[in-house]
């Protein structure tokens, strides 16, 4: 399988939010629950808008949320 | 019920999809090579049976799965899954119509009776490859969304 190239800190990043929820990070984010999954398992690489959608959410630059490999 | 945690509204609508085509694919082929019947009254009766029974399966299974999931909106992720399914019922199914094609050029310049070319027999084929290309299309995005869990 290819592997992904681009990294994310969605599960840190989620617990010191409070412990968010996957479900809740996917409302905010306008996704569904199994897109935060395989994100968080670093099998998924989400496009330019959701990358800055989700950064959003959690108030961050997007380069702290997701990282090149 | 806990079965249903394990998967999305979208997958179990793509499961329910896909044994929906392989029951209509072996109801209707083994009705038609049964009796043997590829044309007239007989093969009428077979098709409007399957088209009956695939439209109660419908509103049972579609409505149920709809019923105690809950749905949601398509993203992004479910866009590229459903992309890749089509280009691979793309190919099978230009693939299943090149071969017909093949079949009918070969049948010209031989002049051999293969036994395959009636038109009620092409049709068949034609509904036989629909059933595939549809079969590939859902097992492709079960296995793109069961690969990325």
């Amino acid at each position: 399988m290819k592997e992904q190239r681009i990294k994310n800190q969605i599960r840190r990043l989620r617990f010191e939010a409070n412990e968010m929820t996957q479900a809740e990070l996917a409302e905010k984010a306008s996704v569904t629950r199994q897109t935060i999954i395989a994100l968080e398992a670093q099998k998924y690489s989400p496009s330019l808008e959701l990358a800055f959608r989700i950064a959003n959410v959690f108030d961050v630059p997007l380069e702290e949320a997701f990282q090149f490999d | 019920m806990k079965f249903l945690n394990n998967y999305s509204n979208r997958e179990l609508n793509i499961w329910a999809e896909l044994i929906l085509n392989i029951l209509v694919s072996l109801f209707f082929v083994s009705k038609v090579f049964t009796s043997n019947q590829f044309g007239g009254e007989v093969l009428v009766q077979i098709i409007s049976t399957t088209i009956i029974l695939a439209i109660v399966y419908s509103i049972v299974v579609f409505g149920a799965i709809n019923a105690l999931t809950k749905r949601e909106e398509k993203d992004e992720r479910d866009y590229i899954y459903e992309l890749k399914s089509y280009r691979i019922s793309y190919y099978l199914s230009h693939g299943g119509i090149l071969g017909i094609i093949c079949l009918i050029v070969f049948n010209a310049l031989y002049q051999e009776n293969i036994g395959l070319l009636t038109p009620p027999k092409i049709a068949m084929i034609l509904l036989i490859i629909a059933l595939l290309s549809s079969t590939g299309k859902s097992l492709t995005q079960l296995f793109n969304y069961r690969k990325n869990i």
